[in-house]
């Protein structure tokens, strides 16, 4: 009987190690990383207000380009981070063919653009709201800064999850030009709102 | 009719009737109803493992707005689920689908049950020694034990192998990292927006020497020049980026303008910085050779030469550039 119960013992061990690599393995990860199922596939339309209310933006209105759609906020401290290199790269970029798109996320529009008015915007960005957050639902936003990248036929190619680099964005943009598929790039964390 | 027959009937028509009104409510679903069924299937992206329906959070309520006003629609359930399944992945989805890996899923209990029933009936079929009590039981309790182990080391290899399937799968779809290994692949605009997004970064100058000497390379002189000056001009920058800010700015001087003289001003500054520094030397030389000072020039390349220091390669070129001025051939 003493045999039988150490079996049982060893069962039990093993039965624990097994549940722990799949747990470990599959349902231990964070689903805002996992590949996005839009990569490939024609970019959600949208047609937002600018954050000043005055104009309205068709993503249709932008096929032709490559666009890069950017979501953020400013309780978002990565978003402040990243914010110059956004700037610069919609500077360098904007007059050559690459539109950048930021919306604002789960925040109304003036408290986006007063924080635009503190950290600077580029001339070559459009600045949107998104009303209840259909935008971000459409492209799978699970928490920000998540940056797309759509071709010119309207498809998306790339997205970088967390804070973006003007490295990384400008390397995304030229591999886009060369024709290529970027894929999914995991930079850094990303944020929800503090009350979520 | 009986009291107690009437008893029956009059019970039967009862649950007759809750069966047809619980079938209607089952199938006619109110809107309402509708929204909320969806939303305790669809997990909150920004929450762990909570349905929408039950989750306090912005983007779950935005959610369950979005189901409400496609409700209202007219959309079908499927149609929904197909729209957040198309942003999010099938990972939003509470119950997983029955169907591609995930069906192991569901499988599973219907095999664990299926191995039990085995087990126990494996069992009964072989009963102990009714005359030896103490011995049989932990004879069998092994052979039991060790068919759950292999019935769950088999289930643990399945769900490897369909985990390795699916990350196959997602490869196959051409969704990888995107890593910036080799800067040569970079362009100059991405260059032009790193270097505007670090003007302060103490080891800009670099990147910005090597974005010089790019278009200087490419003859795009006019982009060139405010790079190498402001790696003259940067504090941050080392004398040797210095030295090399204006070379280039000497050669694009010389080249893009004619200005031969103010050319060699700028390598005698270089020369101040680094006194002896073979690249300005040659380039004062060959800039004397193509401005048709060609003595002056024998005389740079010949002391050049004589530098004990010089490699071979200097001094291959060197010796070209020497004869050919000896020889007053024109500048290449």
């Amino acid at each position: 009987m003493k045999s039988g119960m150490r079996w049982v013992g060893y069962g039990l061990a093993l039965a624990a190690v097994v549940l722990s690599v799949i747990l470990a393995t599959r349902f231990g990860r964070d689903p805002g990383l996992v590949e996005s199922p839009l990569i490939g596939q024609p970019a959600p339309e949208f047609t937002l207000p600018s954050l000043d209310g005055e104009e309205t933006v068709s993503l249709t209105d932008l096929r032709g380009d490559v666009v890069v759609v950017n979501f953020f906020a400013s309780w978002c401290l990565e978003c402040r981070l990243e914010h110059p290199d956004l700037v610069a790269s919609s500077d360098t970029f904007g007059p050559t063919g690459v539109t950048f798109v930021q919306i604002g996320y789960q925040e109304r529009p003036q408290d986006s653009s007063a924080w635009l008015d503190d950290v600077g915007r580029s001339d070559h960005t459009l600045y949107l709201h998104d009303p209840g957050s259909r935008t971000a639902i459409a492209y799978g936003v699970f928490g920000i800064p998540e940056t797309f990248f759509i071709d010119p036929d309207g498809t998306v190619v790339g997205k970088i999850i967390g804070e973006a680099d003007a490295l990384t964005i400008g390397a995304t943009i030229d591999a886009i030009k060369r024709g290529e598929r970027p894929g999914q790039s995991v930079t850094g964390n990303t944020q929800q709102r503090p009350d979520s | 009719m009986s009291e107690r027959t009437r008893n029956l009937i009059y019970g039967g028509l009862i649950v007759a009737l809750i069966a047809v009104v619980g079938f209607l409510i089952a199938t006619n679903p109110t809107e309402a109803d509708r929204v909320s069924r969806l939303g305790a299937s669809i997990m909150c992206p920004v929450c762990q493992g909570e349905a929408i329906i039950h989750s306090p959070s912005e983007m779950a309520r935005e959610m369950m707005d979005l189901i409400e006003e496609r409700v209202g629609q007219g959309a079908t359930d499927q149609q929904i689920i197909d729209e957040l399944t198309a942003s999010y992945g099938q990972g939003i989805l509470l119950d997983p689908p029955v169907s591609g890996p995930t069906l192991i899923l569901w499988l599973a209990p219907a095999i664990a049950l299926v191995a039990g029933i085995g087990v126990i009936v494996w069992w009964r079929r072989h009963p102990s020694d009714p005359a030896d009590p103490t011995a049989a039981p932990a004879g069998r309790t092994r052979t039991a034990v060790t068919a759950l182990i292999l019935i769950g080391s088999a289930a643990a290899v399945l769900v490897a192998v369909t985990s390795f399937l699916q990350d196959r799968d997602e490869t196959a779809l051409g969704v990888a990292d995107l890593q910036v290994e080799d800067l040569d692949e970079v362009s100059n605009q991405t260059l032009e927006a790193v270097i505007a997004a670090n003007l302060d970064h103490p080891q800009i100058s670099g990147m910005r020497l090597a974005l010089a000497d790019r278009y200087r390379e490419e003859g795009d002189y006019r982009s060139a020049f405010p790079h190498y000056f402001a790696v003259v001009e940067s504090e941050t920058s080392d004398a040797g980026q210095r030295v090399a800010a204006l070379a280039g700015l000497a050669w694009i001087t010389w080249d893009g303008n004619g200005e031969a003289d103010t050319a060699l001003g700028l390598l005698d500054r270089a020369l101040e910085i680094q006194p002896g520094s073979v690249p300005v030397r040659f380039l004062e030389g060959r800039i004397l050779h193509c401005s048709g000072q060609s003595d002056r020039s024998e005389r740079v390349l010949s002391d050049l030469l004589q530098e004990p220091s010089l490699t071979v390669e200097w001094k291959q070129i060197v010796s070209d550039e020497l004869a050919a001025v000896e020889a007053r051939e024109v500048c290449a």
